[in-house]
């Protein structure tokens, strides 16, 4: 379609600018000795850090950590997009958006939320089914390995659906219903057909979110460490924290492992979905997604999706609503009733500095989000209809920043842009967001461009239509679930984005996660909930605008059968 | 009486302890402020309003301090007209040559100990002490020595920093040793492997220490009494010891000030009794400007120790002792 190793040297140059270097200063910083990226040789940090004794361990927890995350959050992401998109379930928009509220959440706030629920001295819903089942002890103790994977598999539950999804809505029905036509069951259907034919949206799902949780800290760190479980990510925060001279080097050393770690399994997703083919479910010769009647079904899957998205998602948003009307702490009581008020929403409202933040995180959600789908569709393109060795290396750049565990790309950010004219603007921050976040415009994007079949641009091109016309009339409105799912992703993490913000951020670009993070530094729960809940009212408008427009623009006949 | 002469005498030394130049400050039109310490937007706003210098206040954690203002510094970007840390922090960036020598006369009066350094001035102890919750522990129980933490009835019960990384706790823990807080090593090394033996829920700094205490959770937490003020209405007290100890906090110049003049006028002015005052009353912080206290009850009584800083190598081989002890490691 377009000059295409002329726009793939392109890309990889932008891409490139942006991602290596942040990760370039990381590795001069980590064979550099004292506390900058320019120093003396050495290898210090990295023999100080991989010969620990303890790293046995932390590499045990961090691969059941990471797969776990995965598991939990592409199995309900599989479910919840497959009643949401392929059925005629009630109440259906009310549950995607429901889906996706995690991603809207401060990580740090929805970690505190589930261990005012499921702490096993008294939490919320330990209490609760104490009292109901007659127990001695706490039935849950979310201080542990799977409370961890629990709660990071529903944080990055958003990731996932916000992947899948898309894909689901574009499937062709005609590849099942052949399939019940050749006499295969419902259940033989969905593992023969219809799970392999998404195969590239569910890995590349599962592949984002072990990345993702790879790089998590809130989690490892508020539920982990009073567990006394440290992942790589806390194994991290240990190295650089005993001692008031951080040495972000050694961080950087020890950050190198996820990042291979994460190119590996691009290549393996690369490898796994190397025959694109079979992957092709909107072609030229006509397509028309359908819904599936659930007939008796539809109340008893109406049950269980409401309590699920109530129980997982909704309890905790409710938890933080709590906190927010509180004085301080407390458990449930007719006292803790008695106290509530609206003043931590009031001081919150009347500070000037979190106004300042609010509208700073609006501009580069809107602003950010939109530029970064608009370089995800031409990265997105290369890596699936040019597929060279050229789109491979493209395609790893655009996860090289987002690889590092948060704590420390921050860093290699800063060192990046101080050598700039940019260090300590706001431009600063939307180029390290895009640049970091990337592949969450590419990858649902990726996944929607598979679907598509090159007969289509080639029957466009035939009619003598050029390759701009092709693109607005014929590729982008059949990508628009794609880039609708890429933009809520990116436009929601920039609205919350905490990991670069903390080092980039200035006064005059205060940013939300931050005053956030102050909140939570001086122990100011009720106004970090009242906080998190208008960031989460903010996200949510913009992912209702979001999906009201792509909805408009999108040109897909969806019937019911 | 005694509230008139302090009043007069405040009202006479305020003036005086200005060596910076207001006119040429005010031409400077502003002064950045770079800070770990938190909640200190009133005093900035405060001296914006009454000084006519506006005051930029750019927060930034303990984590990444040292490596944010190296880097700035190396690169020639360094923003900040004045800087303050914990004093170990302190010290290395005037190792670095960050900070410029200030003798500020607002700190006439504070402890000679605090401003023998030509650079650097003490101006308060980061205190660190047992505070509980006043309505899960009955008043009988309330420990009245550090030794009352190894009895088993606390056992699950206290949260505190991870001891074998958190610098400020690994510091707190060594300073009961050296400053004889216990009748001998022995008897320190038996009191941290008996709070070891109680299990305590480690978090990774003081900050989130007492919502665990407010909510119930845990019913004691090694933690800052300054919470008491800050979390107020929440149901916390602290335990009543003979000393407590604490990493004191430093303030200086920057080398390359953007605003020199500005930077003094505001270092003067952060150290002067009412900047102080405000400090101690709406933040809860411990300062070393005479006759200021907290107002947390028997804060005024209770002898406050500043620790020796330790070196970073000696954080790290006590970080790894303390995991052996209470990691089992």
């Amino acid at each position: 379609m377009f000059k295409k190793p002329s726009l793939t040297f392109s890309l990889i140059l932008i891409v490139g600018f942006l991602t290596v270097c942040p990760v370039l200063m990381l590795l001069f910083g980590s064979f550099s000795e004292g506390l900058t990226s320019f120093g003396s040789f050495t290898l210090d940090k990295y023999i100080e850090g991989y010969t620990d004794p303890i790293l046995r361990e932390v590499l045990l927890n961090t691969i059941i950590f990471t797969v776990g995350s995965a598991l939990v959050a592409t199995t309900l992401a599989l479910f919840l997009a497959y009643v949401n998109t392929r059925t005629n379930l009630p109440f259906k928009f009310l549950f995607s958006i429901i889906s996706i509220i995690p991603m809207m959440i401060p990580h740090i706030l929805f970690s505190v939320s589930w261990v005012l629920l499921l702490n096993p001295s008294n939490g919320i819903l330990n209490r609760f089914l104490m009292q109901m089942f007659g127990l001695d002890g706490a039935f849950f103790n979310i201080y542990t390995l799977p409370g961890m994977i629990l709660v990071e598999g529903l944080l990055d539950l958003p990731i996932a659906y916000l992947i899948i999804a898309p894909a689901m809505r574009a499937f062709d029905v005609t590849l099942e219903e052949s399939s019940k036509v050749c006499g295969a069951s419902v259940l033989r259907t969905l593992f023969r057909v219809t799970l392999p034919v998404l195969r590239p949206a569910i890995l590349a799902a599962a592949i984002l979110v072990v990345v993702r949780s790879l790089a998590s800290f809130a989690v490892p760190s508020v539920v982990g460490m009073p567990g006394r479980i440290y992942v790589l990510s806390t194994y991290i925060y240990r190295s650089i924290s005993s001692g008031f001279a951080a040495d972000f080097g050694k961080a950087a050393a020890i950050g190198m492992s996820a990042l291979v770690a994460s190119i590996a399994l691009i290549y393996v997703y690369r490898y796994l979905t190397s025959e694109r083919g079979k992957f092709v479910t909107v072609s030229s010769r006509g397509f028309k997604p359908t819904l599936l009647d659930l007939k008796q079904y539809k109340f008893p899957v109406f049950l269980i999706v409401g309590l699920l998205c109530f129980v997982l998602i909704v309890l905790p948003v409710l938890v933080l609503f709590y906190t927010s009307m509180l004085p301080y702490s407390m458990v449930p009581s007719a006292r803790a009733f008695a106290m509530m008020s609206w003043n931590n929403w009031i001081d919150v409202l009347k500070d000037p500095i979190s106004l300042l933040s609010i509208r700073n995180s609006l501009t580069l959600g809107v602003v950010g989000a939109t530029l970064g789908v608009v370089l995800s569709i031409f990265v997105s393109y290369v890596i699936v209809k040019v597929r060279s060795k050229a789109s491979g290396i493209l395609e790893s750049l655009s996860f090289l920043s987002f690889s590092f565990p948060g704590i420390v790309i921050g860093v290699g950010f800063m060192w990046f842009f101080v050598q700039t004219p940019l260090y300590g603007t706001i431009w600063a921050l939307l180029i390290g967001y895009i640049a970091t976040y990337l592949p969450y415009g590419v990858r649902p994007i990726s996944s929607a461009f598979v679907q598509i079949h090159d007969h289509l641009e080639e029957s466009s091109r035939i009619c003598g239509a050029s390759t701009f016309y092709t693109m607005r009339r014929i590729v982008i409105p059949l990508l628009v679930p794609g880039i609708v799912s890429g933009w809520i992703l990116m436009a929601t993490m920039f609205v919350r984005e905490l990991s670069l913000s903390v080092v980039l951020s200035r006064p005059g670009s205060e940013v939300l996660a931050v005053q956030i993070l102050h909140f939570a530094e001086d122990g100011l729960w009720g106004k970090l909930s009242a906080l998190g809940i208008m960031m989460i009212f903010l996200s949510s408008t913009l992912v209702v605008a979001a999906t009201l427009i792509g909805k408009k623009l999108t040109r897909m006949e969806v019937v019911d059968t | 009486m005694k509230k008139l002469s302090i009043l007069l005498l405040g009202l006479f030394l305020v003036p005086s302890v200005f060596a910076a130049d207001l006119v040429k400050a005010k031409s400077e039109g502003q002064v950045n402020f770079y800070a770990n310490i938190t909640a200190i937007q009133p005093i900035v706003e405060e001296y914006s309003s009454s000084q006519g210098i506006k005051g930029i206040y750019t927060r930034i954690s303990t984590s990444k301090y040292l490596a944010t203002i190296l880097t700035e510094h190396a690169a020639g970007k360094l923003q900040a007209d004045v800087l303050q840390a914990p004093l170990p922090v302190m010290k290395i960036l005037k190792d670095k040559g960050v900070l410029v020598a200030y003798k500020s006369p607002s700190a006439t009066g504070y402890p000679d100990w605090a401003q023998q350094d030509d650079t650097i001035v003490q101006f308060g102890i980061e205190y660190v002490a047992m505070i509980y919750n006043k309505e899960m522990v009955k008043p009988e129980d309330v420990p009245t020595r550090y030794e009352d933490l190894t009895d088993p009835k606390w056992f699950d019960k206290i949260v505190m920093p991870d001891p074998s990384l958190h610098a400020t706790t690994i510091t707190w823990l060594v300073g009961l040793k050296e400053n004889k807080i216990f009748p001998s090593d022995e008897a320190w090394l038996k009191f941290v492997k008996g709070l070891a033996a109680n299990r305590p829920m480690f978090v990774k700094s003081f900050g989130p220490t007492p919502a665990p205490v407010e909510s119930g959770e845990k019913h004691l937490a090694i933690s800052m009494p300054k919470y008491i003020i800050t979390k107020a209405p929440a149901p916390l007290d602290w335990a009543r010891v003979d000393t407590l100890l604490g990493s004191p906090r430093g303030i200086a110049i920057s080398a390359k000030a953007p605003h020199p003049n500005a930077a003094r006028h505001f270092m003067d002015y952060w150290l002067t009794r009412d900047a102080m005052k405000m400090l101690a009353d709406k933040v809860g912080e411990y300062v070393l400007a005479p006759g200021v206290f907290p107002p947390i009850d028997g804060i005024s009584d209770v002898k406050v120790l500043p620790i020796r800083e330790l070196s970073d190598e000696e954080i790290h081989s006590w970080g790894n002792e303390f995991k052996k002890i209470f990691y089992g490691k």
